[in-house]
């Protein structure tokens, strides 16, 4: 393999880890807290149906991103009330909530778009960033990426030092460990897990966004084809840890990207095992590959006073 | 949930009121479906159909013909077994919503059996008979796997049966894809990526006889599993230690009862009736295999199971409403330009009431 095909892989595979990342650390918060939001594949379907039609309405990107981020926050609100103050089965009502976004986003996508598919969909723009896209060889290869993805990290950062270092972070954490402990130092629990997961929901919103106006300019029917599951599934390789649920994103970004890079070398591998690559990877992770795993204790549990 | 507050019992209110008990188990799913129902009507209305034309179209799609009943029929045996899978995994407190992958799998192995395990020329139905079995032993090891993964690591099965679910469907896409595993053999570049029509001996013989009602064996088959599983919950052994797994699998243990034992078989029973589902699609309907295959009847099976709250005849109601439901889906989009992803929403709809009416229901039922 030469520098320039392999620096178009790592950028293709930092491109195509993207859309986990952003979800997967927006779904860690949440699920540090105690809520299990297994809605992340509709809500990422949701934002990347409403922020396509809004920057093919409007005609601008950025109103599109702005449209898919307000789209998924009733979802967010939904999936919050009935996880939290119904105390539902969030799995379920997780499972729920993905069937209805399918549907729903198949159909207005349907009405809206009818015959003329795949419409032309003004897309965000890709920056390459000062000094590191100068390298040569790999820098515009690997570094010039939409800027949704570099706001992404600034944000993943910005969560990292919050989660560790401020008073809202440990009670995040406690809210998910030690809920009870959290209500009797005068916190609302409910209102936290409330917090966590429209914040997993505004993630899975740039992630959602990612996919159609920034990674491909359009929208396809049930265009998440289960990202949404590979991120929550990071979330679990990587230990329910910031650094951890990364690096699981990017080897599954890589896993997809070998789909496009394999071929290119000719090396002859069924396409289908390599589609199925990045599945096969999640359920070796979540299957013990990365040791016993230590959830948060309460995840996926209600919290009652 | 540990504790619920003590409130005076509405049920009983309602008895007293009404003169007969209205049971919420039975109550909210039916005012669920009829609250997504409404919500269905109304989009047909958004999107500016006339709804009394989509109606039509959806009755006809459903009664219309014998063909629609037969076929609506044979759709609904395929989601009421995935449906028992899951009430029966559920028993144990295992959440399987794995039976996409798990008729993926049997689809699979019954098309390999069926058209190349030699079985075309047996006697006493042994060329149906034997790929519906490789169907549920595919199925039971798609299962199982999670339940080892369960068991050895403590993987959440939901996790597991989903991805694994993902896993079956691509190795389907693999097998029709590839000469070497199930593609036809390719005589030019036209041939589609499917597989071979399994022989006329292998598909499931129908119970007239007449292709204008084409009513299989598949529904005979489905009423008994129906009482196996029935009998095996309530009256058996099994059933106790199943739900004794499931309602505490630590004190469970102590008393003899293998937690790991249960679980792979609850699993594994689970993906095998996936697996036989798998079977009956191609056995009974499709008889090629080919992209797309499982067709979400693995999603509709597990909203079935869910519907059911455990009970083997809700799984049956929530099926056939189901399966007519398909088949009316599918008319009106034919006749009256709706989408059948209106089904799908409708469906979302359901799953999203019940779960959270699963409170309310507790409660009430406590009483």
């Amino acid at each position: 393999m030469t520098w320039e095909l392999f620096a178009v892989f790592l950028g293709s595979s930092i491109r195509l880890a993207t859309p986990l990342l952003l979800a997967g650390i927006g779904e860690m918060v949440s699920e540090r807290a105690g809520v299990l939001n297994m809605s992340i594949e509709g809500m990422m379907l949701t934002a990347a149906f409403a922020a396509a039609v809004g920057s093919w309405a409007t005609g601008d990107p950025m109103l599109g991103l702005l449209i898919g981020i307000i789209a998924v926050q009733p979802i967010a609100l939904l999936q919050a009330v009935l996880s939290n103050t119904l105390r539902a089965n969030q799995i379920v009502s997780g499972i729920g909530i993905n069937i209805l976004v399918l549907g729903a986003t198949t159909l207005a996508y349907r009405e809206i778009f009818g015959a003329r598919s795949r419409a032309e969909i003004p897309g965000l723009a890709k920056i390459k960033p000062p000094l590191l896209g100068d390298i040569p060889v790999i820098g515009s290869a690997v570094f010039e990426q939409v800027w949704l993805l570099y706001a992404g990290i600034a944000l993943i950062v910005a969560t990292a030092l919050v989660l560790r270092y401020t008073s809202i972070g440990i009670a995040i954490q406690a809210a998910g460990a030690e809920p009870k402990a959290v209500d009797k130092s005068g916190l609302s629990v409910t209102r936290i897990r409330y917090g966590c997961v429209l914040f997993a929901g505004f993630m899975a919103s740039l992630s959602g966004a990612f996919l159609s106006i920034g990674d491909i300019h359009t929208f396809t029917e049930g265009m998440t084809r289960g990202a949404g599951y590979l991120a929550i599934a990071s979330v679990i390789f990587g230990k329910w840890r910031i650094g951890g649920t990364v690096f699981a994103s990017l080897l599954f970004g890589a896993a997809t990207a070998l789909q496009f890079q394999l071929p290119a070398l000719g090396i002859a591998v069924p396409n289908a095992l390599l589609i199925m690559l990045p599945y096969l990877l999640a359920l070796l992770a979540v299957g013990g590959l990365v040791g016993r795993q230590l959830a948060p204790a309460t995840l996926g549990e209600p919290y009652r006073r | 949930m540990t504790t619920t507050d003590q409130q005076p019992s509405s049920a009983a209110k309602l008895t007293s009121k009404f003169g007969f008990a209205a049971r919420p188990a039975l109550l909210v799913p039916v005012l669920a479906v009829a609250f997504a129902a409404l919500v269905g009507l109304a989009l047909i209305a958004a999107i500016g159909v006339s709804v009394p034309n989509a109606l039509a179209a959806f009755i006809d799609g459903t009664l219309g013909s014998p063909y629609a009943i037969a076929a609506s029929i044979n759709r609904s045996t395929v989601f009421a077994l995935v449906g028992f899978g899951f009430v029966l995994a559920n028993r144990a407190n295992l959440t399987n919503v794995g039976g996409e992958g798990q008729i993926a799998v049997g689809g699979i192995a019954a098309t390999a059996v069926a058209l190349y395990g030699h079985v075309d020329g047996l006697p006493l139905g042994l060329a149906f008979i034997l790929p519906m079995l490789a169907a549920i032993i595919a199925g039971a090891l798609w299962g199982a796997l999670a339940a080892v993964l369960k068991v050895k690591s403590g993987t959440n099965e939901v996790i597991s049966t989903l991805l694994l679910s993902f896993i079956g469907v691509w190795l389907l896409y693999w097998c029709v894809q590839s000469p070497a595993l199930l593609r036809k053999p390719m005589t030019s570049s036209a041939t589609l990526p499917e597989s071979l029509e399994i022989p006329d001996e292998t598909k499931l013989p129908l119970l007239t006889g007449d292709y204008s009602f084409p009513l299989h064996i598949g529904l005979p088959l489905t009423i008994i599993l129906a009482i196996v599983v029935a009998v095996l919950l309530s009256k058996t052994v099994l059933g106790l230690r199943l739900r004794a797994v499931g309602l505490n699998p630590v004190a469970s243990n102590r008393a003899g009862i293998s937690y790991t034992r249960t679980v792979i078989f609850a699993l594994a029973m689970a993906g095998a009736l996936g697996g036989l589902a798998g079977a009956l699609m191609l056995q009974g309907e499709q008889y090629t295999l080919k992209d797309g295959f499982s067709s979400g009847y693995g999603f509709d099976g597990l909203v079935a199971g869910l519907l059911s709250r455990g009970s083997v005849t809700g799984v049956i109601a929530a099926s056939l409403l189901f399966g007519f439901m398909r088949s009316g889906g599918i008319n009106m989009e034919m006749v009256a330009a709706v989408p059948t992803a209106l089904v799908v929403v409708i469906q979302g709809l359901i799953v999203i009431t019940l779960a959270g009416a699963t409170l309310f229901i507790e409660r009430w039922e406590r009483k």
